[in-house]
């Protein structure tokens, strides 16, 4: 779960790292007067969950209240990478000279906290990572003996970070490091991390995402809200216990697993036009399929519909009657294929059979995508 | 022949009494599995589909002499479960769960390491788990799809290596073992350590890797292929048409930035001399003509 700019804040702030002071603001109205609270110039950012958002006029200065109140109309109607802003956080604008970038993430292949760091801090960070990646240097850390300032040092002396800074930025180091751990976070990112005028650091941007299986045990100041940033399928397929992706075709899918979800949608997708990618994850019940048949078909003009699954730790006789009653239910015409293999599987057929599905018993995908093609074609 | 897991090998079942344990080890019975021993904290003097449960790892592996154990242990307690069954002396965990917080993995993994030494082997989290087709199971893997065979499978995605599986047998190849390697962003071993496995084995005569979009598990054993495997080694990466920045059903398959892509894996493995698989169904002309 990605955290707002202002909630990430919030807990740096709350780990000793120094943030500059803000207010929240959703009409154009609160964000001049929190401007003019705070004084000129002021900057309004906009609080979303994508990234670039430097690059796409989420960030704005403002020298004057009427200029703040004009900036923020406009920001809070214009849409980021297709996410409407809601809120503005306004800070008070801070002068600096170098843009610093620290950050701690996952490095899934050793297991282990990595610690990264990079004199190339501000919006373009994304490009040197892309383009001059030895820009970005990084340490693993030994997770159970944690981090000390010392490895922070070590770390930034190599980032070529100004000596003279590097001890008070160190620290910084650590602190985010300690939030990392705090709330379970997979990243935890400042970029820009600035000199002020006064000679410290101050973390002018914060980025946070909690890994949404610890959330369950995280304290009260941390919003439960992985929903967020989900499109409206996206968020009914969570409500449902299954993962939806929708895509821009008009074939649906629905697939026991992640892999087979994928596999299928490469597999159609080399011939047809993938409305989804729907998976179920190991919790199959007859009311989940069910569902999960509403939930494709929820998106205008499915012309198809693809089924996958296997019967490992999943009772697929029980979703194949949850898909029947859809079907019948709802009086569906288009064609329908099933491929279902696995514990169970002769039940799972005779429950499709009787409901009008197309079942195919091979066991590779192309046949039963070559099959739904065949009925395709057959309707015209 | 086979690796982790044979017929002969004592296994433990834990969180046997749940729902998914019980009917789980069901199936791991019907199959052939020496299965020995269950444990559930607090239930110990039951018995599941005959199998006596007890209330510690240590007391499971004293009494019955439990060598293997499988997880069916809810995520927010896989952490505890993890380190009693470490320090109880047992050599393969399985752990098939999903949900299992990353932070808990990074000091699971992390505890395994400093135990590998013994000869610790453990897989996932959310891993099928591992098959040695006409032998034994530890997972969930569903049976029929299996044949006695020298392919060996390595897989992030437990259904599709079901499908990659059944393809093959149903082709008239067979598996020595298909391991699970878990589709979380950690997990508690690397494809690398299960290649090497797959090497030493004299029974495998090829090695089929199903990976998918995320991470840079396929990218790192790119170079341990290239450098040290004398086997036929052929890949199907699922993910190709994926969109950047979702997660696709599992929480270690999402492509961030420039990592994680399909074109990075394809283009790592390519390079290393692994045959490419535009699709699964292909795996049956590799075979013919690599293994065969």
């Amino acid at each position: 779960m990605r955290l707002y700019e202002h909630e990430a804040a919030g807990i740096f702030a709350d780990a000793g790292i120094r943030v500059p002071g803000n207010a929240l603001a959703s009409s154009p109205e609160q964000a001049a007067s929190a401007a003019g609270h705070i004084g000129f110039p002021a900057v309004l950012k906009a609080q979303i969950l994508s990234g670039g958002r430097g690059l796409s006029g989420g960030v704005m200065k403002v020298f004057s209240t009427e200029e703040a109140h004009e900036t923020a109309s406009k920001m809070l109607g214009t849409p980021i990478n297709g996410m409407p802003v809601k809120t503005l956080m306004v800070v008070r604008y801070v002068d600096f000279h170098t843009e610093l970038y620290l950050g701690v993430t996952v490095d899934g292949y050793t297991g282990k906290p990595t610690i990264m760091a990079s004199t190339a801090g501000g919006v373009q960070i994304e490009e040197v990572a892309r383009k001059t990646p030895e820009k970005i240097v990084s340490a693993l850390v030994d997770p159970q003996r944690g981090l000390y300032p010392f490895e922070a040092r070590r770390l930034l002396n190599t980032a070529g970070f100004p000596p003279e800074k590097t001890p008070a930025c160190a620290d910084t180091l650590v602190s985010l490091f300690q939030v990392f751990q705090n709330v379970n976070a997979i990243t935890a990112e400042i970029n820009p991390l600035v000199i002020c005028a006064d000679g410290r650091p101050m973390a002018l941007d914060a980025k946070l995402e909690i890994d949404d299986s610890a959330l369950f045990r995280l304290g009260e100041g941390i919003p439960k809200d992985p929903a967020r940033g989900d499109s409206p399928l996206e968020k009914k397929g969570r409500e449902i216990g299954v993962t939806y992706v929708e895509l821009d075709g008009d074939i649906g899918i629905i697939s026991s697993g992640a892999g087979l979800g994928m596999a299928t949608m490469d597999i159609i997708g080399k011939r047809l036009r993938p409305a989804n990618f729907l998976e179920t994850g190991g919790g199959i019940t007859q009311e989940r399929l069910y569902q999960s048949m509403e939930l494709i078909m929820m998106k205008k003009g499915i012309r198809a519909v693809f089924i996958n699954l296997y019967g490992g730790i999943n009772p697929i006789q029980e979703g194949a009657k949850g898909i029947v009653r859809y079907v019948r239910d709802h009086g569906l015409t288009i064609p329908i294929v099933a491929k279902a293999l696995g514990n169970r599987q002769e039940e799972t057929w005779g429950v499709l059979r009787a409901g009008g599905i197309h079942v195919v018993t091979q066991v590779a995908t192309e046949h039963a995508v070559d099959r739904l093609i065949e009925l395709i074609d057959a309707k015209g | 022949m086979s690796i982790l897991l044979d017929r002969h090998t004592r296994v433990l079942v834990q969180g046997i009494t749940g729902k998914i344990g019980s009917i789980q080890t069901k199936w791991m019975l019907a199959y052939g599995t020496r299965i020995v021993a269950g444990v559930t904290p607090g239930k110990g003097g039951d018995r599941i589909e005959g199998i006596p449960v007890f209330n510690s790892v240590e007391e499971a592996r004293r009494k019955t002499g439990a060598e293997a154990s499988v997880f069916f242990v809810p995520a927010p307690f896989v952490l505890d479960a993890f380190m009693e069954t470490v320090d109880a002396g047992i050599n393969l965990i399985v752990v098939v769960p999903e949900h299992v917080p990353v932070h808990d993995v990074i000091r699971m993994r992390a505890y395994a390491e400093r135990h590998a030494s013994r000869g610790l082997f453990a897989l996932g989290p959310t891993t099928p788990g591992i098959l040695t087709p006409g032998q034994a199971k530890m997972g969930i893997m569903p049976a029929s799809l299996f044949q006695p065979g020298h392919i060996g499978i390595i897989s992030r995605s437990g259904t599709l290596s079901y499908e990659m599986a059944g393809i093959l047998s149903s082709a008239g190849f067979g598996e020595s073992t298909v391991v699970g390697n878990g589709a979380d962003p950690v997990t508690l071993t690397t494809l690398v350590d299960i290649l090497k496995r797959f090497e030493a084995d004299p029974d495998t005569h090829g090695v089929v890797i199903v990976g998918e979009v995320g991470g840079i598990q396929e990218e790192k054993s790119a170079d341990f292929i290239a450098a040290h495997m004398t086997k036929p080694v052929a890949a199907y990466i699922a993910g190709r048409f994926a969109p950047e920045g979702k997660r696709m059903g599992h929480a270690g398959a999402i492509i961030r930035g420039s990592q994680g892509t399909f074109a990075s894996k394809v283009c790592a493995l390519q390079t290393a001399g692994v045959d490419i698989l535009e699709s699964p169904i292909q795996v049956i002309r590799w075979a013919k003509k690599t293994v065969a």
